[in-house]
């Protein structure tokens, strides 16, 4: 009989499915792991460098100011033309385009509040004066203090948010309204925050001993989260509940942004973030005890600085049109196919490296898409902002 | 018990670190000691959160009595060879107490804190293997 063989193959590829279906066990040390992924939402934000921040009449006053072409030197700009609400605050771009072609992908502001270190390479240490740097930068707003603070001057609903929040009125001192605005547009994003998800309820459920509720969470996506926090190691670098630890990277993505000119990473920020004079260990910082600036006050560079970038939270990651620093990669599956292939002599490391090739299967690299795509959800729709002084 | 019992024999056989204070604040902390130093320290906050800046807070004895000097304070992970991404700051607090700040274990794992310190010319390091999960 013929049949004996195409029988087996009939029961293994129906066994298969079976297989990859088995309920996924997790243990304690893996329930501890997944828990450091949450609870989610956070607590609010509450900046001690801004006196605005966590304020709804800072909050306001950086909504409108946010969404204001004005703030841009040709007047045809705002902060929202890169990130928009409706593209997860970001531009749906590979690479950002504003007043010119920029070389890094526009980041998404999804809970950007909870960062310490904020741009690709950490070149600003609070939100308030990385929100500075686009509007000065030629290449992207264009803008200049005194345009912004006549802007703060001048127009009548804007000077009276001032007012409310900042409680005067702006003065001439053009420099410092430059910063109050940079503060107030901080306070306004550090209220982005992503919504819950399928992978929260999960890891909820687990942490909680809750079966029942866990079993919803699928299994793929079970798997892959077992692989991003036990083989795959995603979670040194890619953790916490914004699943980022907030500092920097490299992974093996190429230096050069075009024949002969590299793109410096962290050691150019460092650069830019001490020769900055709006760093926190400046005198807008408004935290009298200095312990925001502890990071600043201690950073150190390092030859290793070279070519990293900032290592983003996961959150709502599927949602982009384009990964890495660069909008490299455009779809999650190229990211993982990286983390799977990514070449040792390229990271050059002198211990065992933290990214090395990981040699995914198929149905790994499936379910690790799965997992991260289990970060994802709609957010509400955004309410209109109330008006500054009714 | 074991590390007790070798604390306590150390103690009876060095009759001059007897005065050594190794109340920091909050209790004891960690007993770190070499041939000529006895260094207590612990952690400010208590817990250390990965990614979180916090401060180490130390007493620097020696056992000839004089007054022990903390140099520098660094971590590194050896088993991906690579240190913190910030340096710390010492401060002394006099009676041999210093305060480093701005330390930041940026990755949950094994960290090897390195103290070097002084008294007189030659610098010694102790070293201390901290797990952080």
């Amino acid at each position: 009989m013929r049949w004996g063989p195409l029988t087996a193959l009939l029961l293994a590829a129906l066994a298969a499915p079976a297989e990859a279906q088995a309920p996924v066990d997790w243990s304690e040390a893996e329930i501890r792991l997944v828990g450091q992924h949450g609870p989610w939402p956070p607590p609010p934000v509450r900046d001690p460098s801004n006196r605005i921040s966590d304020t709804p009449a800072g909050i306001a006053l950086g909504e409108y100011l946010f969404n204001d072409a004005r703030l841009s030197g040709d007047g045809l700009m705002s902060c929202a033309t890169c990130h928009q609400a409706g593209r997860d605050w970001s531009d749906g771009r590979a690479r950002g385009k504003a007043r010119a072609d920029l070389d890094r992908r526009t980041p998404s502001l999804w809970n950007v509040g909870h960062s310490h270190w904020f741009g690709w390479t950490g070149a600003g240490d609070s939100l308030w004066a990385q929100s500075i740097r686009p509007i000065l930068d030629p290449e992207e707003m264009g803008g200049s203090w005194a345009r912004v603070a006549r802007l703060l001057r001048e127009d009548k609903d804007l000077a009276c948010g001032y007012d409310r929040a900042f409680g005067t009125k702006p003065d001439s001192d053009d420099e410092r309204l430059l910063v109050d605005a940079a503060k107030a547009l901080a306070a306004f994003q550090a209220t982005l925050v992503s919504p819950r998800t399928r992978f929260d309820a999960f890891r909820d459920a687990l942490v909680a001993g809750d079966r029942e509720a866990a079993a919803r969470y699928g299994l793929p996506e079970q798997r892959g989260l077992k692989l991003f926090v036990g083989e795959g190691n995603c979670n040194a670098c890619h953790f916490g509940p914004r699943f980022t630890n907030g500092e920097f990277g490299d992974i093996g993505i190429a230096f050069f942004v075009r024949p002969g000119e590299v793109d410096s990473g962290r050691l150019g920020g460092i650069a830019a973030l001490v020769a900055s004079p709006f760093n926190l260990l400046g005198r807008y910082n408004d935290d009298p005890s200095g312990t925001s600036a502890r990071r600043t006050q201690h950073v150190r560079r390092l030859h290793s600085n070279f070519g990293e970038f900032r290592v983003p939270g996961l959150r709502q990651v599927g949602r982009s049109a384009a990964f890495m620093h660069n909008g490299g990669f455009a779809t999650l599956e190229d990211v993982v196919r990286h983390y799977s292939e990514v070449s040792p002599d390229r990271l050059h490391s002198d211990g065992t490296p933290l990214v090395r090739p990981l040699g995914l299967s198929a149905q790994q690299s499936t379910d690790l898409v799965a997992f991260l795509r289990s970060l994802d959800a709609d957010p509400p729709t955004r309410p209109a902002p109330p008006p500054l002084c009714p | 018990m074991r590390l007790l019992a070798v604390l306590f024999a150390f103690f009876f056989a060095n009759a001059a670190w007897a005065d050594c204070p190794l109340d920091l604040g909050r209790g004891t902390g960690l007993v770190i000691f070499s041939d000529h130093y006895m260094i207590a320290f612990r952690p400010d906050p208590l817990r250390i959160e990965v990614g979180e800046p916090f401060a180490l807070l130390f007493n620097v004895c020696t056992k000839s009595g004089s007054a022990g000097e903390l140099v520098s304070v660094d971590a590194h992970m050896p088993e991906h060879k690579h240190t913190m991404n910030y340096h710390p700051s010492i401060v002394s607090k006099g009676d041999g107490r210093f305060r480093a700040e701005g330390l930041v274990f940026h990755m949950a794992g094994h960290w090897e804190i390195s103290i070097d310190v002084r008294a007189g010319e030659e610098i010694e390091r102790l070293t201390h293997d901290y797990y952080i999960k």
